[in-house]
């Protein structure tokens, strides 16, 4: 009879010796060169428990497991450790550059559809898929940097024309129904041209006067990103 | 093996530590006029339970970091609009603000300095933000200003306001 022995590397002493003990019982010679085994894998919790007290007895042929807290610190490897912490620092870095960048959002602009101290995302890519849209909640940077950013939406488009008329929005002389405005606004402006390379934007708490709320054309270098 | 790294690594910590060190006792312009905004923003500010000879204090100081031909154009519609020329006039202006809200936290959170190559004057685009007492938005506002470098220090020499949106 031709057989084949598999033997799996995590295999104890006493496994095999069980094995052996089995196949004695089986009524198999034991002056077989090949013994048909069973393939221990996945290893059962039998096989599992012996390997464990295998793995404790046989204190001479491995290291002692390091302290806990140790463990708990740098890891059983410190250098798959070290190469961890650096591939997830890497990867946080090119997410906030290129990705995503984290937001708190403060002041009363945007309410009710941002509460002043809310937390977000402005996804960076967004836009490198399609142009900002009219109604997108945009985030805009300011010339000296993104530290600081507004955030509003977009009400006008490049070579339109964006009027405001006790409270409701005209562009290009028709009305804009805008259900995401909740709160009573009575604004009155007059009409602007927006540039060809300009989106009109706009908070959705206009019921602070208009010379309080920032408001206007922004440039499409300004529009950084979409928040999440 | 392990020593040449060892020996690399050495040799890049003491790199890193010299160039650290150059960048403390020999700033560039661009870092000490970032330095002197973060001064300012810290001078500006005061909080409802400042003393008054403190406040009297940080007014003169801020004079300091002013040319004496200071400009300051500010227009902000529905708050200020309004020129000023010169130092003794804008801590005049500086003395009212003061009296007229009781508390201040402003913060100069974006600066990008431009040094003429002659070294001696800079432009400076600075975004500021301002928290007012009793008011719940946040004041942003854009600033463009003009630096030169006097008896050493640079001083401001022109202060304007930019329109972030048109």
């Amino acid at each position: 009879m031709t057989c084949i022995e598999h033997r799996h590397p995590r295999h104890s002493v006493e496994a095999e010796k069980l094995f052996h003990l089995l196949w004695r019982v089986v009524g198999a010679p034991q002056d077989q060169p090949n013994v048909m085994a069973c393939v221990i894998w996945p290893p059962s919790q039998h096989w599992r428990s012996l390997n464990r007290e295998n793995d404790s007895t046989q204190a001479g042929s491995r290291k002692p497991s390091p302290p806990w807290w140790r463990v708990a610190l740098i890891g059983r490897d410190p250098r798959v450790t070290f190469i961890r912490l650096t591939i997830t620092v890497v990867l946080i870095i090119l997410i906030r550059q290129f990705a995503l960048i984290p937001v708190r959002v403060k002041g009363i602009s945007m309410l009710p559809t941002y509460k002043d101290g809310r937390f977000s995302l402005v996804n960076r890519l967004v836009f490198v898929f399609h142009s900002p849209r009219r109604g997108d909640i945009v985030a805009v940077r300011l010339r000296a940097g993104e530290n600081v950013m507004l955030m509003k939406r977009i009400v006008g488009l490049p070579g339109e024309t964006v009027e405001f008329r006790d409270g409701e929005l005209y562009v290009d002389g028709q009305l804009i129904p805008e259900p995401y405005l909740k709160l009573p606004s009575d604004w009155n402006e007059p009409p602007k041209l927006v540039g060809t390379n300009e989106y009109y934007i706009v908070g959705d708490n206009r019921s602070m006067p208009p010379v309080y709320h920032e408001h206007g054309c922004a440039e499409r270098w300004q529009i950084v990103g979409k928040p999440l | 093996m392990k020593r040449w790294l060892l020996r690399v690594i050495i040799l890049a910590a003491i790199c890193a530590a010299g160039y650290w060190a150059a960048g403390v006792l020999f700033p560039s312009p661009e870092r000490v006029i970032r330095k002197r905004f973060a001064e300012v923003a810290k001078l500006v500010s005061f909080s409802a339970n400042e003393a008054a000879l403190a406040k009297l204090f940080n007014t003169q100081k801020l004079s300091g970091y002013f040319s004496p031909d200071v400009e300051v154009v500010l227009d902000v519609p529905g708050r200020f609009q309004n020129s000023i020329v010169g130092r003794e006039e804008l801590v005049r202006a500086a003395v009212a603000a003061r009296n007229h809200v009781t508390a201040l936290k402003v913060d100069f959170p974006d600066v990008i300095v431009t040094v003429s190559p002659d070294r001696q004057t800079a432009t400076a685009n600075v975004t500021v933000t301002a928290v007012i007492a009793g008011e719940r938005d946040l004041f942003v506002q854009e600033l463009k200003c003009n630096l030169r470098k006097l008896s050493g220090d640079w001083l401001l020499t022109r202060l304007e306001t930019v329109k972030t949106l048109r």
